[in-house]
């Protein structure tokens, strides 16, 4: 590949960093490579080397490019609020087209067919238990071999499931939907249609793909109830529907999600209270990126986790995890560094359950050892432990 | 003819390969057009290979390859340095200690402790919060500027005011010198016999040695701190209280100061409850034992009421750690009003800062800019901002212009070229203003004493002609480096 | 800026040192066999003296190397203020800066290196040179001023100095007795000075009274008391680590914190790095190739 090619970023944004470098210590390439082309800064000019000055795109400038978590952690960082984000998917829709044959323009397409997905799903974990497949290496988890189903118990709010997580860990919907209900609200799932978000098609450029996928989504989450999601990579990009689909309708949609901790944060009073063995659990509380730096809804979560255990900020400034969606499968050295970095945060904490409310870097991390388990998750088992003791106490 | 000099550059390359693994001697045009700038308004520096070593041995490995192929050697460290000093003329050899990143040893009893010239300044304090001590020198950009940088531009930032800046933190400095040897230049422990070889370097931009490690006098933490947010309606009552507060015989911890279209942005940016009816801001920091502390606080805020100011004290950490937010987000704050920014930096007598102060407003709109303030005014340390887009055909003349102004204007009441960001290439032609053909002709028999063949960051600083040896060529600023 | 009388006392300094020839600078004589004897047939001149400019509220003031350094306090302290300079009795301003050695209050006050804004000398060949600047703050240019302080006059013939300037203190104290000098640096916040003589311990606070109430308690508590003021300083200024390493027969006083040990008799001392040495000649040979400034003396050579 030698061609050379504008990119199709928005020359205003193309334009508006100004080359401080204070985004490079939020960037977790950057941290632990310390070289600029895996930095905010270096793939910037990269950008503009290409586009501005037309040099071609070779080996350094893809490297630069898919080194990128695209975790945004730069975005809060910069003082001119240059839309990093939206400069890397520009890139890479940019790159895909120049690609023309890439794995992952037909593997992310499974992500759209939940039965397809569950199918291949279970035969993985057939796979996985005979040992035929490296897990660790590909980043994968322990994948369930078979799921209970989920079935809805109200319309009061819609809790959308995804692709992934509903085929492999189904569990965690549950919880959070057990959570969600002792709130007192009834809860719809949206079936086959909302069959996945389109995070890790646009995130690798295949922007139709995901336009087509946001098009299936919001038919299948109708009318005006909230979209709480579990998820802070789906919740991010659901967010970003507006931008991405680009209509009135598309805007509307984008204003009812919510991720499911921000929106509990405001009904706290409505949650059962906290039992009287109160709080011994010490809960280390990592900080999704897609929850953190773009939807910036993190402290949501303490804020509900606080209520039933004592829950402890990390001091690395939410550093990302390396987890980054299909990320820890594609870039695993770098990875797996960026996870070293992290892991030695939650040594520092002290505490020995790690919450995490994005199921990519629950299983990054799991992977390296930690329990990781989504804040609901620890949530409603707490609130199995109310219940219990409150049925005890009337015996 | 292209064909030899493509098959010296191998030559170079094969002998930096030798000294480190390939993966960190980079070549592709693109990684080297990524290293021709650093946060300085020069682009257009063009590097030769890029290395990152992580030892001091490399470090001389680097500079011996070099060495043997006549080229220039630049280092470079997180690339924050806002006069030109890390910029790359003529395809040298760029240093790159980023991944020596390392807090080396911690003597807590006798406050030193050594440190790889790579680590960040911020990682650094938080690496010794457990000991109680800090290092004082705090640049705006701390979360990011590594130390080696600090101590190549001799870095100030708001709380070296009463502390001093970098020279005053660092007691010892292993250096590679340009012969390849290391040597460590000043004593950690104090006092060896000899001249201050470690005072000369400390400030030298990379034009003496590389830095591979760095001996730094650790701060303990005050035990009490008073942050005070003083709100004015003029400029001027504002920099009277700043001479008020230094006349009377107070050396704050820090004094800062904002004017009024910096405190509009910052508070667009980040919240900080700065008030937005004042001209400008000044915030006060004391610290110390508590008596003193809250004498000095009481008379501060007593200053400021007398020169029509309103007072307000931070009721806790939160709103102390708010208050400093607001003031060291405020060169970024500024890209929400135009994409570019020129970052200017000299020093005035500190009874002069009022008159200076207007004269720079008169400057900038006679040159039809806009202008923000923001700097450390104890230090009587002026930053004027001068905002601009580079797309706008003629803005850039008229911020060079413009600049050249405050430059003179700085000087003419008795001030100097830069207080902390370092002279670069941004300054260089501005020394002879400064320093007559003696003065710099005494500063280029330091570099020569230190490195004879003129090989480290050539270029930067001296004015050419400074120099009586022979005719440096490394040293010219190529086309189009003024972006 | 430098009036013309100033600057005018600087030309006549300079007509007298010349451009040849061997020459050294006089200040009070305290220290005049520090680092060498000077050779004999060596000229003697005397840099101006008096306080050129002062203007208290920059905290900085301007004064010519001659002047005696109990002028400067003198002058200072009208205006409640001091310089960071040893009130060595006799001494001068230029004559303190070329030895180098910090005053007893460097732990807290910091070192006498960092008192030096601006120096206007007489190099080698005659010309006079300005290294640094007026202000508080500055980094135009390499910092020639860092490398004057402690060159024993060997680099250049200082005669005109600017220095900051810091308030004096509104309340100080002197203590001493048995009690571990670590300890003491340990529970005092910002002590100016510790003093160990291997038995007895000195510490100076100063500051705001209250703070120094409470900081006095710590210290009595340690099994200090009030007293009159510090020991003597013994002759001779070692690396306090060579305290360690070698025997020393005589009396010493450690001054904590700043590495520095004072001895009534020395041995000899471990040799300087000769990289270190080949950095100093390198030096001489470019400030003085022909060896004429201050000949016979050494810096490395300065304990």
């Amino acid at each position: 590949m030698n061609a050379k090619a504008s990119l199709g970023i928005d020359p205003e944004e193309l334009a508006s960093c100004v080359a401080c470098g204070l985004c490079l210590p939020h960037c977790p390439t950057f941290r632990v490579t310390g070289e600029e082309w895996a930095s905010p800064r270096g793939r910037i000019s990269a950008m503009r080397q290409i586009q501005d000055q037309g040099a071609a795109i070779d080996q350094a400038f893809l490297s630069s490019m898919d080194s990128c978590v695209q975790c945004r952690g730069c975005e809060p960082a910069c003082p001119s609020g240059v839309p990093f984000g939206s400069m890397m998917e520009a890139t890479q829709a940019a790159l895909a087209r120049e690609r023309r044959i890439d794995w992952r323009r037909w593997g992310f397409r499974v992500l759209g067919y939940r039965r397809l997905l569950n199918l291949l799903s279970r035969v993985l974990a057939v796979v996985q238990r005979l040992r035929l497949v490296p897990s660790k290496r590909l980043g994968l988890p322990k994948i369930p071999l078979r799921q209970d189903r989920l079935r809805a118990s109200g319309d009061d709010v819609w809790l959308f499931t995804g692709c992934v997580m509903d085929a492999w860990q189904r569990s965690t919907h549950a919880a959070v939907k057990r959570v969600v209900e002792s709130a007192g609200v009834g809860v719809a799932l949206p079936g086959s249609g909302a069959a996945c978000c389109g995070a890790l098609s646009l995130h690798a450029g295949l922007e139709d793909h995901a336009r087509a996928l946001a098009a299936r989504t919001m038919g299948a989450l109708a009318g005006s109830a909230p979209i709480l999601v579990d998820s802070s990579g789906c919740g991010a990009v659901l967010k970003e529907y507006g931008m991405l689909v680009g209509t009135a309708e598309a805007e509307e949609f984008s204003e009812r999600v919510m991720d499911v901790h921000e929106w509990l944060a405001t009904r706290l009073d409505m949650l059962p209270p906290a039992g009287e063995q109160d709080q011994e659990a010490t809960v280390a509380v990592h900080d999704p990126c897609h929850l953190r730096h773009v939807q910036r809804a993190h402290q949501s979560v303490a804020e509900v986790l606080a209520r039933y255990a004592t829950a402890v900020a990390l001091d690395d400034d939410g550093l990302c995890c390396g987890a980054g969606g299909a990320y820890a499968a594609m870039q695993p050295e770098l990875a797996a560094s960026i996870r070293e970095r992290k892991l030695e945060a939650i040594g520092r904490s002290g505490a020995d359950i790690v919450a995490s409310a994005n199921p990519g870097c629950t299983i990054h991390l799991a992977n390296a050892g930690v329990t990781v388990l989504h804040p609901l998750e620890i949530v409603d088992e707490m609130l199995g432990e109310i219940l219990d003791q409150a049925a005890d106490d009337d015996r | 003819m292209k064909l030899l000099k493509a098959s010296r550059r191998d030559s170079l390359l094969r002998d930096l390969r030798r000294v480190l693994p390939p993966d960190r001697v980079r070549v592709a045009p693109l990684e080297r057009s990524i290293m021709g700038r650093d946060a300085s308004i020069f682009e257009g520096g063009q590097a030769g290979p890029v290395c990152f070593p992580i030892s001091t041995e490399e470090v001389q490995g680097c500079v011996d390859a070099a060495r043997r192929h006549g080229r220039a050697v630049v280092p470079r460290g997180a690339g924050t340095g806002l006069a030109g000093g890390a910029v790359p003329l003529e395809e040298p050899v760029v240093v790159v200690t980023t991944k020596m990143n390392r807090l080396l040893s911690v003597d807590a009893d006798q406050a030193v402790a050594w440190v790889q010239p790579g680590m960040i300044n911020l990682d650094l304090s938080r690496a010794l919060a457990p000991y109680g001590l800090h290092f004082a020198p705090d640049p705006s950009s701390q979360q990011v500027c590594s130390l080696g940088g600090n101590v190549g531009t001799n870095a100030g930032g708001p709380h070296c005011l009463a502390l001093g800046v970098t020279s005053a933190h660092v007691l010892a400095v292993e250096v590679v010198l340009m012969s390849g040897e290391a040597v460590v230049l000043g004593d950690p422990d104090g006092c060896a016999p000899g001249l201050d070889l470690r005072g000369a370097y400390v400030g030298s931009e990379g034009m003496l040695g590389i830095t591979t490690a760095i001996a730094v006098r650790l701060t303990p933490n005050p035990p009490a701190v008073q942050t005070l947010l003083l709100a004015f309606d003029s400029v001027d009552e504002a920099a009277q209280t700043v001479s008020a507060v230094i006349a009377d015989g107070i050396v704050p911890a820090a004094i800062e100061m904002m004017d009024k279209n910096i405190i509009w942005a910052v508070e667009n940016f980040v919240g900080a409850g700065f008030p937005l009816d004042a001209a400008a801001v000044v915030i006060v920091e004391v610290d110390g034992l508590p008596g003193g502390v809250a004498a000095e606080a009481d008379r501060v805020a007593e200053l400021a009421l007398e020169r029509g100011g309103r007072v307000r004290r931070a009721a806790d950490d939160h709103e102390r750690a708010l208050i400093w937010k607001g003031r060291k987000s405020a060169f970024g704050a500024i890209a929400q009003i135009k994409p570019n920014y020129y970052l200017h930096d000299t020093v005035v007598p500190r009874t002069r800062l009022a008159e200076v102060m207007s004269r720079v407003y008169e400057i900038v709109e006679e040159h039809d800019l806009q202008v923000m303030n923001v700097f450390h005014a104890g230090d009587g340390n002026l930053h004027p901002l001068l905002l601009y887009d580079r797309r706008e055909p003629g803005t850039l003349e008229r911020v060079h212009a413009a600049g050249s102004a405050i430059i003179e204007a700085s000087l003419a009441v008795g001030g100097v070229l830069s207080g902390e960001h370092g002279i670069g290439i941004e300054k260089r032609d501005f020394m002879p203003l400064m320093f007559s053909e003696a003065d710099l002709d005494a500063q280029a028999r330091l570099r020569r004493a230190f490195d004879p063949d003129e090989m480290a960051n050539p270029g930067k600083v001296l004015p050419t002609g400074a120099s009586c040896a022979d005719v440096n060529t490394l040293g010219k600023i190529p086309e189009g480096v003024w972006g | 800026m430098i009036g013309g009388k100033t600057r005018a006392a600087l030309e006549s300094f300079a007509a007298e040192v010349g451009s040849d020839s061997p020459v050294a600078v006089v200040g009070g004589r305290t220290h005049w066999d520090l680092g060498g004897h000077c050779l004999e047939e060596t000229r003697l001149v005397r840099a101006p003296a008096g306080i050129r400019e002062f203007d208290p509220a920059d905290m900085t003031i301007r004064v010519g190397a001659g002047t005696p350094v109990e002028e400067l306090d003198a002058a200072l302290a009208e205006a409640g203020q001091q310089a960071n300079l040893p009130l060595v009795p006799g001494a001068t301003v230029g004559g303190v800066l070329a030895v180098g050695r910090d005053d007893v209050h460097a732990l807290g006050r910091g070192r006498l290196r960092d008192a030096l804004l601006e120096a206007v000398y007489v190099a080698d060949d005659g010309r006079l040179v300005k290294a640094g600047g007026p202000t508080v703050k500055n980094v135009s240019g390499f910092d020639l001023c860092r490398l004057l302080v402690g060159s024993l006059g060997t680099l250049g013939l200082v005669g005109e100095v600017i220095l900051r300037t810091w308030p004096r203190p509104a309340a100080q104290l002197w203590m001493a007795g048995q009690c571990d000098p670590a300890e003491l640096r340990r529970k005092l916040y910002w002590p100016s000075s510790i003093l160990w003589d291997g038995q007895t311990s000195w510490v100076h606070l100063e500051g705001h009274e209250s703070d120094i109430e409470s900081e006095a308690e710590q210290a009595r508590l340690l099994g200090c008391d009030s007293t009159d003021g510090p020991p003597p300083l013994p002759a001779y200024r070692v690396p306090a680590t060579a305290l360690e390493s070698e025997r020393f027969p005589g009396r010493y006083l450690v001054q904590v914190g700043t590495g520095v040990a004072y001895v009534s008799e020395h041995g000899p001392l471990p040799d300087p790095d000769p990289a270190v040495v080949a950095l100093h000649q390198r030096l001489k040979w470019q400030f003085d190739p022909r060896g004429r400034l201050n000949p016979g003396r050494d810096p490395l050579a300065a304990i």
